[in-house]
């Protein structure tokens, strides 16, 4: 009875730059087939409500600052729980010239699921990892963050450059 | 009229404040479970709604400001006052004024705070209860074409059930059950299926703890309307409770196969249809 | 005591308003008008109460009649001289048609028909409670006056009149206010009645313009119920050789009665007159809440309970009266439910408010009755406190939309909670209001018919209550309040009143044990055909324990008190949710929330990080209510039933 954050983690769901393929993904999770709310997991559209944060997408200039609201809005204990490749990396993003790289960069992220996109099962799996932690976080035991999946993709030296170059257009 | 309470009143009293928010639960959490089987899901446990009042009230308390959370309170009380009344069978109206200023006073802690959303939630709130308070009122007042009193114990007095004399009216108090529970077409305010479209309406700026009390409140709120339904057969109780859960099905397969309908309908529905059939009872009553 | 003496505290009420009215009219410095201005009103409060303490007494001047005819004739000279000016023609007629009426009841008197004479004037508990009304709320609204108009009359129009007459008319309006409620013969009455329509008139037209022309409608509304109830008077001497309201519920004559009471719906604005009361908006705000609470409004009200507990009999004339009352309840209500603008808004809630204390007085049970007196009293008190509330604000925020007022809470902290006090006290629970609402319900429960009115009209009524409570209250976080520099005159009478309401409030479940239960019986004493079962209904509602509301609201606030208020810290506190979008930080610094105090906005960032206002208005059923068509509906409905009252009566 008193482990009841984790068993009812509700969720707040953020496309920070996402193809929508992971979001549609973590919709299926709620369908009958997968049905979370098995576990008393809800999808809630309001931050103020939520322990779980999940995100999807890369994060770009304009959503880093909203990922950070949303983020400061949900009241601690909370965990943010990270769902596909561009989430840690940029995914097929990485590099492009608005794109600034993984969620992490902004929030401090507790599970990483890596994929693209990940399947149900391993969003599900994921999210009750992260209930774990938030279990432990509201115990009052600080959980260091997750640690970042290996990045495959690194942007060249030109590419780097031309980014730089467009970013220094925009901004004169 | 306090001093004349006597001593098994109290207990009743105390019994029925203890009891009435794990009822209201235990309804809640079947409302889930049954709502998920028919979407042909498992649902979540019976007791879910206690885990999640549970967790609430671990949760960092974040809010706008401090008026916000009184009025989060006195929604409690006056929920719990309603009970109170109820187990002391004091004046009906009396007894629907407390339960309209519980219910005011959710709405205007919405309004207090700057968001565009909760204020949306409010509107729509007040919209609701100028739906159903006029059936409300036409119930107390068949109650006493019949019994010539306005007491909650009158009803106790009656030789036939409620049912037999206002059956319109029973009609016209499940759309009013189902504005009270956010069921579909109903549910604009706040709605336990329309996270996304309301962001949780009227108590999108309620967060932790204060959001718990207001889900304990709704719990009350649940058991009452629940009770109130029982009392429709208040000759035989087991059949009162079998009439709840006709009511109670019939309340959730409304729930699944409608979809959210607007405010304007709501309301032109409501001051059309039931309130008609209730004045329609009404003057049969009066007119015996 | 020979202060205590009836017929000095008599003169005192009537007569010293209108003489410290004149001081204050010649005064050629404001501060010797303010001073007039107190020292009337402690004496006028003082003689109020001590009239009230005082047993019931009577009173008769000798040669009264040639008196009050001489008054009434000047008084009606006046308005035809005022007719000339404005050249209207319809209030020339009309009151040229009460000259001709007061002539013929002269040549009546000279030719050797009697009139039975009685006393002239008399306190019994119903002219206590307005007398109570009109010396203590009409005063602290003329010393708010003073601070409110220093800075009015800054602003005012050059067509605006001087402060001196204002006030003259302000303050004597309170002495004719008393004489017209302590009245018993119809004489004096109706040259009170007349003078109160003076003195409204000249009010109402305070600041020139297109203020003369709501005045003028003003006038003509109520010389039209002037008309009719001096008719009913002529009625009455012809008939029945009485002129007083004694003689009138001994006779039982049901024209003169119906008469009275369309004199009465027109000066309670009740709904085919309401346009006046509306018109008088645009005065300055004391104006309205003198007009509202204090005197005029309740001049109706009054007359009504007056003339109707003798009528029983005449069930059909009292459904009718019932009926009318009911449809305005409802009727205002609707339309209160379409105003943005606060003053129109209050303006319909007196209407729907007074619209039921006359269904009430028409139901003709003890418990209407109770209930009828009950509003009166608990509306005066919390209507001229909203008046002068949102005066203060009207002059503070620059805007009478309620729109406009969110975010007050912060700038106007004290101003705000007194206008939420009285909000309050007009729908929830412990507050007379409701109170009264609850017993109307529970009295008209045999007429069905009137009874969804009334229904109807309470769920209005709440509806554009709560919506207004909701956006005056709206506001951000503050770590402290606002410091509140405010007139001592002004913050004297809200603060006055303010406490006045939460006191009635608290104990109105006493005052209406103590006092209008009482009042209730001793009026009906003599009526035998009211069931047993009325009675019942009367002591049960009197049972109700009201204490458990006041145990609900202490532990909310206890509560509240230990497990928030202490605890609070800023580091919980968040910006309110908008997608993200929010233009500032979403957790607490000072900068941020400072500068997010607008009155309607809630700032975000749009494309290219734009920064602008969302807004979400309040609800105003637009699309359901036209005030325009509805008002014509409802008017049409209400002279339907006004001239079915008037057949029913010539039928009887």
């Amino acid at each position: 009875m008193f482990n009841a954050v984790s068993k009812s983690p509700w969720v707040v769901h953020f496309n920070c730059n996402s193809c929508n393929g992971c979001d549609i993904e973590f919709l299926a999770c709620l369908t009958p087939h997968y049905d979370v709310e098995r576990f008393g997991i809800l999808h809630i559209g309001n931050p103020k409500h939520a322990d779980v944060l999940v995100v999807t997408g890369s994060v770009n200039n304009r959503n880093a600052r909203v990922l950070q609201n949303v983020y400061n809005q949900i009241p601690d204990p909370k965990v943010v729980v990270a769902l596909g490749v561009c989430t840690s990396s940029g995914g097929v993003f990485a590099g492009c010239y608005n794109i600034l790289g993984g969620v992490d960069i902004v929030i401090p992220v507790d599970v990483f699921v890596p994929g693209c996109p990940p399947r149900p099962e391993a969003m599900i799996d994921g999210i009750v990892k992260a209930v774990g932690i938030l279990e432990r976080k509201r115990k009052g035991e600080i959980f260091p963050t997750a640690p970042k999946p290996l990045c495959k993709f690194k942007p060249s030296e030109e590419q780097s450059a031309e980014t730089t170059a467009i970013k220094e257009e925009k901004t004169v | 009229m306090i001093e004349k309470i006597n001593i098994t009143q109290w207990i009743i009293i105390a019994v029925s404040l203890v009891a009435a928010p794990f009822i209201g639960a235990l309804i809640s959490g079947l409302d889930r479970k049954i709502t998920a089987r028919m979407q042909g899901r498992k649902g979540p446990p019976v007791i879910q709604p206690f885990y999640d009042i549970i967790k609430l009230f671990s949760k960092q308390p974040i809010a706008l400001h401090k008026l916000q959370i009184l009025y989060a309170f006195l929604h409690l009380v006056f929920m719990m006052l309603v009970v109170v009344l109820l187990a002391m069978g004091q004046d009906l109206l009396m007894i629907l004024f407390a339960h309209a200023f519980s219910t005011i006073c959710l709405v205007l802690g919405g309004m207090s705070v700057r968001s565009p959303y909760s204020r949306i939630g409010s509107m729509r709130k007040i919209m609701q209860m100028l739906a159903y308070e006029p059936i409300l009122i036409l119930i107390i007042v068949a109650i006493y074409l019949q019994t010539d009193s306005f007491l909650a114990s009158s009803v106790m007095d009656m030789s036939k059930p409620m049912l037999w004399s206002m059956p319109l009216l029973f009609l016209s108090f499940l759309c009013a059950v189902a504005i009270k529970l956010n069921k579909s077409p109903f549910d604009v305010s706040t709605s336990h299926h329309a996270h996304q479209e309301l962001i949780k309406g009227i108590t999108v700026e309620y967060a932790g703890p204060y959001l718990g009390i207001i889900e304990i409140a709704h719990l009350y709120e649940t058991a009452i309307l629940f009770f109130i339904i029982m009392m429709f057969w208040q000759t035989n109780y087991y059949i009162g409770f079998g009439l709840e859960t006709i009511a109670f099905v019939a309340i959730l397969i409304l729930d699944n196969t409608f979809s959210r309908l607007t405010t304007t309908w709501m309301l032109k529905y409501m001051w059309s249809i039931p309130l008609f059939l209730s004045i329609a009872n009404i003057i049969w009553l009066w007119s015996k | 005591m020979e202060i205590m003496n009836f017929n000095v505290l008599l003169a005192v009420l009537i007569i010293v308003p209108v003489v410290f009215g004149v001081v204050a009219y010649l005064s050629p410095w404001d501060k010797l008008r303010s001073l007039s201005i107190v020292f009337c009103s402690v004496i006028v409060a003082a003689a109020g109460i001590m009239i009230t303490i005082a047993p019931n007494d009577k009173f008769t001047l000798p040669g009264s009649e040639t008196i009050a005819t001489i008054l009434e004739v000047a008084i009606v000279c006046i308005i035809l001289y005022i007719a000339v000016k404005i050249k209207n023609w319809l209030i020339l007629l009309m009151s040229l048609a009460q000259l001709g009426m007061i002539v013929a009841e002269i040549i009546l008197a000279h030719t050797g028909h009697t009139v039975a004479h009685t006393y002239d004037f008399a306190t019994d508990p119903l002219t206590k409670i307005l007398i109570l009304i009109t010396s203590i709320i009409g005063p602290v609204i003329a010393i708010y006056a003073i601070g409110y108009m220093k800075n009015h009359q800054e602003h005012a129009p050059p067509s605006a009149a001087s402060l001196g007459q204002f006030f003259f008319f302000f303050i004597a309006f309170l002495g004719f206010m008393n004489g017209l409620v302590m009245a018993n013969n119809l004489k004096w009455f109706s040259f009170f009645w007349e003078a109160t329509t003076l003195c409204s008139y000249m009010l109402i037209g305070q600041d020139g313009g297109e203020s003369k022309k709501n005045a003028e409608r003003a006038l003509l509304i109520n010389t039209f119920g002037g008309t009719a109830m001096i008719a009913g008077v002529l009625w009455l001497v012809v008939n029945n050789n009485t002129e007083s309201f004694e003689g009138l519920l001994l006779a039982k004559a049901v024209i003169p009665m119906v008469l009275l009471c369309v004199a009465a719906f027109t000066k309670s604005a009740l709904l085919p007159f309401q346009s006046w009361l509306l018109g008088a908006m645009i005065a300055p705000t004391p104006v309205s809440a003198l007009l509202h609470s204090a005197t005029m409004v309740k001049a109706g009200s009054y007359l009504v309970l007056r003339v109707t507990p003798g009528f029983h009999d005449s069930a059909k004339v009292m459904m009718v009266i019932t009926f009318i009352g009911a449809l305005t309840f409802a009727g205002a209500a609707l339309l209160a439910v379409t105003q943005s603008n606060a003053k129109r808004v209050l303006a319909y809630s007196t209407i729907s408010n007074l619209g039921l204390v006359v269904a009430c007085a028409g139901i003709n049970s003890p418990l209407a009755y109770a209930a009828a007196l009950a509003i009166i009293c608990f509306h005066a008190i919390s209507k001229g406190l909203l008046f002068l509330c949102v005066g203060r604000i009207e002059q503070k925020i620059g805007s009478r939309d309620i729109e406009d007022m969110g975010g007050i809470l912060y700038r106007m902290p004290v101003t705000t909670s007194v206008a939420l006090i009285g909000m309050m006290s007009m729908l929830l629970p412990p507050f007379g209001m409701l109170l009264s609402k609850w017993m109307a319900i529970e009295a008209t429960i045999r007429s069905p018919l009137i009874l969804v009115f009334i229904i109807l009209g309470s769920a209005l009524t709440v509806f554009f209550w709560s919506k207004w409570i909701g956006r005056i209250q709206t506001s951000s976080y503050h770590p402290n309040f606002n410091k509140e520099t405010m007139d001592p005159a002004m913050g004297f009478s809200l603060i006055t009143l303010a406490l006045g309401v939460l006191l009635t409030g608290v104990g109105s479940m006493w005052i209406f044990n103590k006092f209008f239960a009482p009042i209730t019986r001793e009026v009906f004493a003599s009526r035998t055909d009211i069931s047993d079962v009325l009675w019942n209904v009367f002591t049960a509602a009197g049972n109700f324990a009201a204490v458990t509301l006041f145990v609900a609201v202490g532990i909310a606030f206890l509560a509240y008190w230990l497990l928030v208020w202490r605890r609070f810290k800023e580091t919980d506190v968040r910006l309110p949710y908008l997608c993200g979008e929010n233009a500032e930080s979403t957790v607490y610094t000072t900068s941020a929330f400072h500068n997010s105090e607008g009155t309607r906005s809630y700032a975000f960032r749009s494309m290219g990080d734009k920064i602008e206002n969302s807004w979400s208005s309040t609800t105003y059923l637009k699309n359901f209510i036209c005030e325009k068509k509805a008002t014509i509906w409802l008017n049409l409905i209400a002279w339907v039933i006004i001239i079915i009252l008037l057949g029913e009566a010539h039928l009887l």
